[in-house]
């Protein structure tokens, strides 16, 4: 049903005239995530600053069976908060507070629109921080990265959001607030955090976030290890996890990479290098120095051109500088790119980098490395460029082979950017009729009308197996966080 | 269709085999939950094995309880129906381990000490402790939420269960989650199934994510005179950067015997052996600030932290926030004193999850009426629960051993029950408000 004048007199009423955006210009700004492929304005957003006034919106859109999609601050990659099927968008910006520090119990309680990086700058003083770091994590809201179950570098040893997320208030698409998990570690009942948490909002709208803060660690070492090939980063980075060494963060950055980040930004990496190693661990001082000089040992093994260890936080900075940056840098190799978020075994990293070498060649198009090579999860950009005939075709194809590759070694479609539109259709290569079935089954029982979300993380038709619009190509802005 | 009794054993030891099927009284006997009797015992050795089962017991309207190795059977409402067991033991192959990925696919009927052993060659382990020991198995360990004191470092199994293969109710058999450490490819349905005490499928395979071994291993305890005093140095650890493995507290009879005083704080340390060395000077450091008696413990200290839990008749888990565990320790003696019952306390302080352990002579109702109820309402206000995992059939049937569920979640986890297992296959009766 679409949204008449009359329901947007209803929002303005819940949430204020000033919290309701409904011109053509004001809603255009809102048509779409970071990935701006997929464009879909909403009919009408809404900005409201409690649970009652979501629960209201929520309730007043399930009378028209209006579709609700939720946002945070739009810095997903997947076509994710955006409105494919039009209705209320439902913006968490103005729900930002940090309602409660609990610092005896490693805790907070937030309202979702609050930015990740925030949470960690009201704790840090006092020797706390909250791990889940997504690249983005000075702009993306902690709402978006518990809907996404969002990941980052320092997920290695930390996990992902999922694992630092206690407790959810969520409007549920039956127009219910209902309080799951919380301070206290366990509760009897179905975990219903952990399956909300990841839901990209097709299971209710978060109104409150509690999570775990974590002391930060005695001492912290940065190196940067630099290797000729990325082959001998990829086997370094499985010979450093078979050694039993779980490094905070193990990062691999390929040579178009280096390239664009050493003439963008200049991070100090060198620039001849095949491939870079950002390994950093954190702990103990005596484990971690006992783990470097371990490290270090594998990758001479494995043919270290170079190990340098930062010596300061400067120092520190300026290597994950590059990495945190890395996407934006893109923009310098090529107009356009595609991007991947695929994970493979760990112990399987070289044999599908080779792949990725053999495909590039395959179809004539760059593919630069990025990405969390210590949990194998990729982030190959396949480069092209929109105005060559044909490059577009290409890059959809080389980025389906890859998929598929990572899929043969026994991987998964998606480590930890989402689904959302993008690889609703990718779904199925993953798994059977019966598992989506369930998957179907279960939403249904948070949202009997199909109005959270639709048209996200599920194919449209699981039964059958069918997808969405094919999703084509990509454009990811420069300055976007991968 | 209906079928009759005789019908029904020949369609079930179609399905398994007649070795396969028990109906003699010791075994029924031994199998029984809650005192209720089942009619039969199947012991399926394949995946679509226990798909034929429940496809026949949903077709026959039969109500069915999983079983892994029959240690926490005691946990969860007396069943409202039970015709059938379903003993997964058989079900125990390792599918796939590749170390260098630190992941390893096992059958669900595998036990914990049967896994280990295999891991430990590696240098790996599953860091799942709990304190009803490693005979337990690993999909009881799952649907239960079973875990010990090593959840202050690795978490609980939702933290450590990456992909799982269950069996609905009506039969089909199904795959969530990945089999790679990172994934958010659809619905995170391993955390749905744990700790769901397969009331929504059966779980039958499980990939997990392993942890290397540490190097080094070494414990220490810090005893104080009541455990109120051991408050100290617990806020003052969480408030630190040193990284304990295990981080407990125990009070009452699981200290007895063990070092003087009425509490000890116990923490191990698990890394390369220079960082054990300096994180335990450290910790003996800020324990004696606080007033504590430290002492190294023996050996093997956490393969059996204490003898007390097998001779229980009543085991509580009590869970609040954790900057509550040592003062609710010293509530909890109190109460006991004032029962006349003894009690013992082994509790993940860090987490705030306290096992509790008691034995006495009390009549039911004072079970209840005495000891859980006041419990309960010290602890709920602030979000916390008390679990009764082990109780006399007696005192169960007073109230309902998982406790109050706010009713707009209870709601929810009804519509996902009905969703999933319409017919009541699956342990009905057991579950939170005898779902």
């Amino acid at each position: 049903m679409s949204v008449t004048p009359a329901l947007i007199r209803a929002l303005e009423r819940i949430v204020g005239p000033e919290g309701v955006v409904a011109t053509p210009e004001g809603r255009l700004t809102y048509e779409c995530d970071m990935h701006t492929f997929y464009k879909g304005a909403p009919d009408a957003v809404c900005l409201p600053t409690s649970t009652e006034q979501v629960a209201s919106v929520v309730r007043l859109c399930l009378e028209g069976r209006v579709p609700l999609v939720p946002r945070g601050s739009g810095t997903g990659l997947i076509g994710g908060a955006m409105a494919p099927h039009g209705g209320v968008m439902v913006s968490t910006t103005r729900m930002n507070r940090i309602l409660d520090v609990d610092l005896p119990n490693r805790c907070a309680t937030v309202e979702p629109g609050l930015i990740n990086l925030w949470l960690t700058n009201a704790v840090k003083e006092r020797g706390y921080f909250f791990a889940p770091d997504p690249s983005s994590q000075m702009v993306s809201s902690i709402g978006g990265n518990a809907s996404t179950n969002a990941g980052g570098p320092h997920c290695l040893k930390y996990g992902i959001t999922v694992n630092h997320v206690l407790g959810l208030e969520v409007v549920t698409g039956a127009g219910e607030v209902v309080r799951l998990g919380g301070k206290v570690q366990e509760r009897p009942g179905y975990d219903l955090t952990g399956v909300v948490v990841g839901s990209e909002g097709t299971l209710g709208i978060l109104t409150q976030v509690t999570v775990r803060l974590l002391h930060a660690p005695a001492a912290v070492k940065t190196a940067l290890a630099v290797f000729s090939s990325v082959e001998d980063a990829s086997e370094a980075v499985s010979g450093i996890i078979a050694a039993g060494i779980i490094p905070a963060a193990l990062e691999l950055l390929d040579a178009p990479i280096i390239r664009a980040i050493e003439e963008g930004i200049g991070a100090g990496y060198p620039k001849g290098a095949g491939a870079v190693l950002l390994i950093e661990l954190d702990g103990p001082r005596a484990e971690i120095e006992t783990q470097a000089r371990r490290a270090a040992e594998i990758c001479r093994d494995r043919q270290a051109l170079e190990i340098r260890v930062a010596r300061d936080d400067a120092e520190r900075a300026l290597l994950w500088k590059g990495r945190k940056e890395a996407a934006g840098a893109v923009g310098r190799l090529t107009p356009n790119w595609l991007l991947q978020d695929a994970v493979v075994p760990r112990s399987k990293l070289p044999q599908i980098m080779r792949e990725v070498v053999t495909i590039s060649g395959r179809y004539g198009l760059v593919i630069a490395n990025v990405f969390h090579a210590g949990d194998g999860n990729l982030h190959p950009l396949i480069c092209y460029d929109d105005r060559e005939p044909g490059q577009l075709e290409r890059a959809v194809q080389a980025n389906e082979e890859l998929l598929r590759a990572c899929l043969a070694l026994g991987g998964s479609v998606t480590g930890e950017h989402g689904v959302g539109v993008d690889k609703a259709k990718s779904l199925a290569l993953q798994y059977a009729e019966a598992d989506l079935n369930f998957m179907a089954r279960l939403r249904r029982v948070f949202d009997p009308q199909n109005v959270m979300n639709p048209g996200k993380l599920l194919p449209s038709h699981p039964a059958c197996g069918e997808a969405l619009q094919p999703p084509g190509a990509g454009r990811l802005p420069a300055g976007t966080w991968v | 269709m209906p079928v009759s009794s005789h019908a029904l054993t020949d369609a079930l030891s179609g399905i398994v085999g007649k070795d396969r099927l028990l109906t003699d009284s010791a075994s029924l006997a031994r199998c029984a939950v809650d005192g209720a009797l089942p009619v039969w015992i199947v012991r399926p050795e394949s995946v679509d094995d226990v798909s034929r089962l429940l496809r026949l017991a949903a077709e026959e309207r039969l109500a069915v309880a999983p079983r892994g190795s029959g240690t926490l059977m005691g946990l969860g409402n007396p069943p409202r129906r039970l015709d059938g067991v379903l003993d997964l033991s058989g079900l125990a192959a390792v599918v796939d381990y590749e170390p260098a990925d630190l992941t390893a696919t096992v059958q669900c009927g595998i036990s914990l000490a049967a896994l280990a052993p295999r891991l430990a060659a590696q240098r790996q382990f599953l860091p799942l402790d709990p304190l009803d020991g490693s005979a337990r198995s690993v999909g009881g360990v799952l649907a239960t939420n079973a875990s010990g004191p090593l959840r202050y470092r690795y978490g609980t199994p939702r933290d450590l269960l990456l992909g799982v293969r269950f069996v609905q109710a009506d039969g089909t058999v199904t795959w969530g989650g990945a089999r790679v450490v990172k994934s958010v490819t659809g619905y995170d349905i391993p955390k749905l199934m744990v700790g769901s005490l397969g009331t929504l499928g059966v779980l039958v395979e499980a990939t997990l994510r392993l942890h290397p071994l540490p190097g080094a291993e070494r414990t220490w305890l810090v005893t104080f005179p009541t455990a109120e005093q051991a408050a100290g140095l617990l806020a003052a650890i969480l408030d630190s950067p040193l990284q304990p493995n295990r981080l407990a507290i125990l009070s009452g009879t699981a200290v007895a015997g063990r070092a003087a005083g009425g509490a000890a704080v116990a923490v191990s340390f698990g890394s390369v052996p220079e960082a054990v060395t300096a994180q335990g000077e450290d910790l003996v450091a800020i324990a004696r600030g606080e007033g504590g008696r430290v002492t190294t413990a023996e050996g093997g200290f956490w393969a059996r932290p204490w003898r007390f839990p097998a001779e229980a008749t009543v085991m509580l888990k009590v869970a609040a926030p954790p900057s509550e565990a040592a003062a609710l320790c010293g509530e909890i003696q109190r109460l006991a004193g004032e029962l006349g019952i003894a009690a013992g306390i082994l509790g993940e302080a860090g987490n705030g999850v306290l096992h509790l352990a008691v034995r006495g002579n009390l009549p039911a109702a004072d079970w209840d009426t005495r000891l859980i109820t006041p419990l309960r309402e010290r602890v709920t206000p602030a979000g916390g629960s008390v679990v009764v995992e082990r109780a006399p059939r007696e005192v169960k049937e007073r109230l309902d051993v998982w406790g109050p569920v706010e009713p707009t979640t209870l709601a929810l986890m009804k519509r996902l029950k009905s969703e999933f297992d319409p017919l009541g296959t699956l342990n009905p009766g057991r579950y939170v408000d005898q779902i």
